[in-house]
């Protein structure tokens, strides 16, 4: 028994040193086949750590779309001063200590020569810090959130016009530009409890009630919450004149769906996400997606720098028809853009020399012409966007609306 | 060697053994200066831990708990909000936190573990996992002290890049050596035997004497308490917290497939579980994780393991090597009541 | 009021299809004494198949269950053949991991085939309420407590008034004594496990009306069977119903009248209290032995 209790312990010892010689022998096989390249022009090699699975996955599909699209298309014009740019794409599972071990090996075991960000807020703030630990440049497309920016961390940059506070202002400046008398008069704000809605339910409501809208109902519910029949019940009891919802997408069809089944039609309907994705219409039956608000970074219809040929390359490479791209692939492909005109301006694509040049200066790309503050936090603003006839269309700040406001009309059931 | 005893005193090898060991996992980090393995090498001291101290409990009173996930959270946000919300500082400061953190979980944890345990077997079971998804909403909604759903930044340690991973690596290591040691202890002690009473057959246990009440507290405390140590380091390394992600029920699980796969109710076998599974799941999912077969291949690891190893590396590695040397008739003796006991373990009556 | 009354009206409807599900849970603890931790994943693939066939093939979800109960049934008997009797010597704590790891597995397989895209089925009714008395009824909502009161009427059918029913009574209440009595114990546990599987089945599709969902809505259905079963008492049939109609009208309360924030709380606290006084659940009978 003695020698048993032994034998067991020093089991542990050799698996231990097994493991770790596993590990060993594949970072020799990484770096031997990265030597081999060097005679054909070393690749430009990117890493990306992205939720190809867990709770994010749905959401992050798209910007995993807009990287590859980048790359390809980066690619098909002779790579980036003559490198080919390749990406290494790692899964975090929608995990934080994931996301920590993706970027750790990327960095340190592969020895990427860039690195772009993860999806989500939530998982941008740990692999923010880590590209700071080792000196990378970390151009990210969506972590938005404050807490991101309060990070303080200067080789940050997200890669859209604006942080998500200001999502709320845009829609908050179109509601306070009616004249009184067409103004709501009573809101609603239920919200998912994460943190891209509440930065932006927060701040409508915030200037709303200044302004005099009286709120008749607001609450959180937590965001993997499928059944949003308590929510639509006291929504519709409280027969608001405009709904403000913090939606992340489920829930934006789902809230619909109640009030349809209610026969309740508020003046004014907002969703934070859902509206914008380009299934929405059949997700909720096409006539009731007609004069739903949204707020957008990206639209189909931008006139920004190279949106023309995003959309035709995403078309002819993933299918279907400009309007139905998500705008996360716009702000996927948009990080890649920064590298390439970082490229075009000083000739060189370093960590150090990115992280200094888009310090200054505003930088054109399908997202709108970008700069940051200190933090990487953006100083550009969102765009109201509504369901009009069908098409998802700018509609506010009046300088890059493409078409008026509509109003809302009745469900069609 | 399933069954503790008060006559597996110290002895040389083990001693040798303990030694051994400390020594392995002290130089780890020395030979390699990669800071990925490094990395790794911290989640896997701490998966070793966390297997090895869900078996206080799991494994050798033989309760099934499945929230775990609830105290390492707890350890977690008392980190967070110890550094951040209280101003204990920087640098080394935070890792002194894990001490009262420990010894608080488990003593806010004794009233609450005195109520789970009136219930047993998969009553229990439900009721542990429970309990997490109670202290996730938690989590979730008291936003002044948690930040809810916005998360809860952690200061970033000002360690150099060069040692980053390092303190972090050795404040797991010491934890993980205190667990062993307490396991050791335990499996040493009368306490080791009451516990085994209590798996084996709780009324009869309570019936002949044997205090299962207080046994079952202080292994559940205990692990806890363990349990929320490594929760609040981990807080400190990974600098951010959000309820999904600090309290999450594949923790717990994840653990208990260690223990499985090195055998439970083994002092070495959740190490064992912890050193194959913690750097495959973290190196497969960052090779493969493409493809989200990922999962079906973890699925697949999971069943091989039940079915193949029903009782773990360990004690299927011992028996293979007693078989080999069936000099003693004594060891088979001991061979056929191990086995016995985790069959009849399973029995629910 | 109004508002607890409308509230309520929807907890009792969705209640009914927590029921169904849960049912499936309690007969297959019955028969295995293991906790189906994939009995979640069971209703998500369920819901995926009618999302198939409604789709691609146009058919109602509704006409569905009549190809996937059968085929859950069929499904069920198979995974207590091929997994669950071999380790019925080592008990119930292997099982519980054995379906928790073929839950993952199926969710691996799921998001592998239909991505991880939330889906929701949408016949023309989807939409449709009615109002009586100046309260909604959503008519999915609607029919799909009618199908959960027929399954479980059925169920219990064959549990009170059939041999099949006695033989699985007694399997559920002594193992033993019912083989020393010459019932086939293994194969009324497949049946059991069978039919269990294939409320999961009949529950699917309605499910998939109801709510959006994709391989990892597994984990909040997952965490209310679990509640439910518990609160049940894990094998009662009544208790299980009881406890999930419970469940259904306490979280839809608590979330229209307090804040959805702590719907799901409000429920386990319950659950606790209940604990507190009744260690064995609602109806359930005292449990012995650690696994």
């Amino acid at each position: 028994m003695v020698s048993n209790v032994a034998r067991s312990g020093w089991a542990a010892l050799a698996c231990l040193a097994a493991a770790l010689s596993l590990a060993a022998c594949s970072t020799s096989a990484t770096n031997s086949s990265a030597g081999s390249k060097t005679a054909s022009g070393p690749p430009l090699v990117i890493g990306v750590s992205m939720s190809l699975s867990g709770d994010f996955a749905t959401l992050a599909n798209p910007a995993l779309k807009g990287y590859k699209l980048w790359a390809s298309t980066v690619n098909a014009k002779g790579g980036l001063l003559g490198r080919k740019v390749s990406l290494k794409i790692v899964d975090d599972a929608s995990n934080p200590t994931q996301v920590v071990t993706n970027y750790e090996n990327l960095i340190t075991a592969d020895r990427v020569n860039l690195v772009f960000g993860p999806f989500s807020s939530l998982l941008t703030v740990p692999a923010a810090t880590i590209a700071k630990r080792f000196g990378y440049a970390f151009i990210e497309p969506s972590g938005g959130a404050p807490q991101v920016f309060a990070l303080h961390l200067h080789n940050l940059f997200l890669a859209q016009p604006a942080p998500i506070v200001s999502s709320g202002d845009a829609f908050a400046n179109y509601i306070l530009s009616l004249p009184t008398a067409q103004r709501p008069r009573t809101a609603a704000y239920p919200s998912a409890d994460d943190p891209f809605t509440q930065a932006i339910v927060g701040e409508i409501r915030q200037r709303l009630q200044a302004a005099g809208i009286k709120t008749v109902y607001s609450t959180t519910y937590a965001a993997e919450t499928v059944d949003l029949s308590p929510v639509v019940t006291r929504l519709v009891a409280a027969k608001p004149d405009l709904l403000v919802s913090g939606t992340g997408g489920a829930d934006a069809v789902a809230e619909v769906k109640g009030m349809v089944q209610a026969h309740f039609t508020p003046k004014f309907v907002f969703f934070t996400g859902g509206p914008n994705d380009p299934t929405f219409p059949a997700q909720v039956g096409p006539a009731n997606a007609e004069g739903i608000f949204s707020t957008g970074d990206w639209f189909p219809q931008a006139k920004t720098a190279g949106n023309a040929a995003f959309e035709k390359a995403y078309v002819a490479k993933y299918g279907g028809t400009a309007a139905r791209i998500d705008p996360a692939a716009a702000e996927a492909f948009a990080c890649g853009q920064l590298l390439e005109l970082v490229a075009q301006r000083y000739g060189k694509v370093d960590n150090a020399t990115i992280i200094s040049a888009l310090h200054h200066g505003t930088w054109p790309t399908v997202e709108g012409n970008l700069s940051w503050n200190a933090d990487g936090s953006p100083r550009g603003s969102d765009i109201v966007v509504q369901w009009v006839h069908g098409q998802l269309l700018p509609v506010y700040p009046t300088a890059q609306a493409l078409t008026k406001p509509i109003a809302k009309p009745a469900w069609a059931g | 060697m399933t069954r503790p005893g008060p006559h597996s005193r110290i002895r040389p090898a083990g001693t040798i053994q303990a030694v051994a060991f400390v020594a392995v996992v002290a130089v780890l980090p020395l030979i390699t200066g990669q800071h990925w393995l490094v990395s790794l090498l911290v989640f896997t001291v701490m998966y070793a831990g966390l297997a090895s101290a869900w078996n206080l409990l799991g494994g050798y009173a033989g309760y099934p708990a499945l929230g775990h996930g609830a105290f390492f959270g707890v350890g977690a946000y008392a980190m967070a909000i110890g550094t951040s919300h209280l101003g204990v500082g920087g640098g080394y400061r935070p890792f002194v936190l894990i001490v009262p953190i420990a010894v608080g979980t488990a003593l806010v944890v004794l009233p609450i573990a005195r109520l789970l345990l009136r219930t047993r077997a998969a009553a229990f079971a439900v009721l542990s996992i429970t309990l997490m998804f109670m202290v996730q909403t938690l989590a979730y909604n008291i936003r002044s002290l948690t930040g809810g759903s916005s998360g809860l930044i952690v200061p970033l340690a000002p360690f150099p890049a060069a040692i980053f991973e390092r303190p972090f690596y050795y404040a797991m290591a010491a934890l993980l050596a205190l667990t062993l040691a307490v396991c050791w202890v335990v499996r040493t002690s009368k306490l080791g035997l009451a516990l085994n009473a209590v798996r084996d057959d709780e009324d009869r246990a309570r019936g002949l004497g044997v205090q299962t009440e207080l046994v079952k507290l202080v292994a559940f405390a205990v692990s806890a308490g363990l349990t929320a140590a490594f929760g609040a380091v981990w807080a400190y390394y990974i600098t951010f917290l959000y309820p999904g992600f600090a309290i999450d029920p594949l923790l717990a699980l994840g653990a208990i497939l260690m223990a499985f796969l090195g055998g439970r109710r083994t002092l070495w076998g959740p190490v064992v579980g912890a050193a194959l599974i913690g750097p495959a799941q973290q190196y497969f999912a960052y090779r493969f994780g493409a493809s989200q077969l990922y999962l079906v291949a973890y699925a697949a690891l999971f069943l091989l393991v039940i079915y193949l190893l029903p009782e773990g590396i360990v004690p299927s590695l011992a028996r293979r090597l007693r078989r080999l040397r069936r000099a003693s008739p004594a060891a088979a003796t001991h061979d056929q009541v191990a086995t016995d006991s985790i069959f009849s373990a399973g029995d629910l009556g | 009021m109004h508002l607890f009354v409308q509230a309520t009206i929807v907890g009792i409807l969705f209640g009914g299809v927590y029921a169904l599900i849960a049912s499936g849970q309690a007969i297959i603890f019955g028969v295995t004494r293991t906790v189906n931790f994939a009995q979640a994943i069971f209703t998500i693939l369920c819901a995926y198949l009618s999302y198939t066939l409604f789709t691609d093939f146009g058919i109602d979800p509704f006409l569905s269950i009549l190809v996937l109960v059968p085929a859950m049934f069929a499904f069920g008997i198979g995974i207590y053949v091929l997994l669950l009797r071999r380790l019925s010597r080592s008990g119930a704590e292997l099982g519980l991991l054995v379906l928790y790891g073929l839950g993952i597995g199926i969710q691996g397989v799921l998001d592998f085939v239909y991505k991880t895209n939330n889906r929701v089925i949408t016949p023309g009714y989807a939409n449709n309420s009615w109002t009586v008395a100046g309260y909604q009824i959503p008519e999915v909502r609607f029919f799909a407590f009618l199908l959960a009161v027929a399954v479980l009427g059925t169920l219990q059918l064959i549990r009170q008034r059939t041999k099949l029913g006695r033989a699985l009574r007694a399997t559920t209440q002594n193992p033993v004594a019912s083989r020393l009595l010459g019932v086939d114990v293994e194969r009324i546990s497949a049946i059991g496990m069978g039919l269990g599987v294939a409320a999961a089945g009949a529950a699917g599709g309605v499910f998939g009306m109801i709510l959006p969902f994709n391989g990892n809505t597994q984990y909040d259905l997952l965490s209310k069977l679990l509640s439910i079963a518990v609160l049940g008492g894990l094998l009662s049939m009544p208790g299980t119903i009881v406890a999930a109609v419970i469940l259904g009208v306490v979280e839809s309360v608590v979330a229209a009248t307090i804040s959805p924030d702590w719907s799901a709380f409000s429920f386990l606290v319950v659950l606790f209290a209940v604990l507190i006084i009744r260690p064995q659940g609602l109806f359930g009978r005292r449990l012995r032995g650690a696994l």
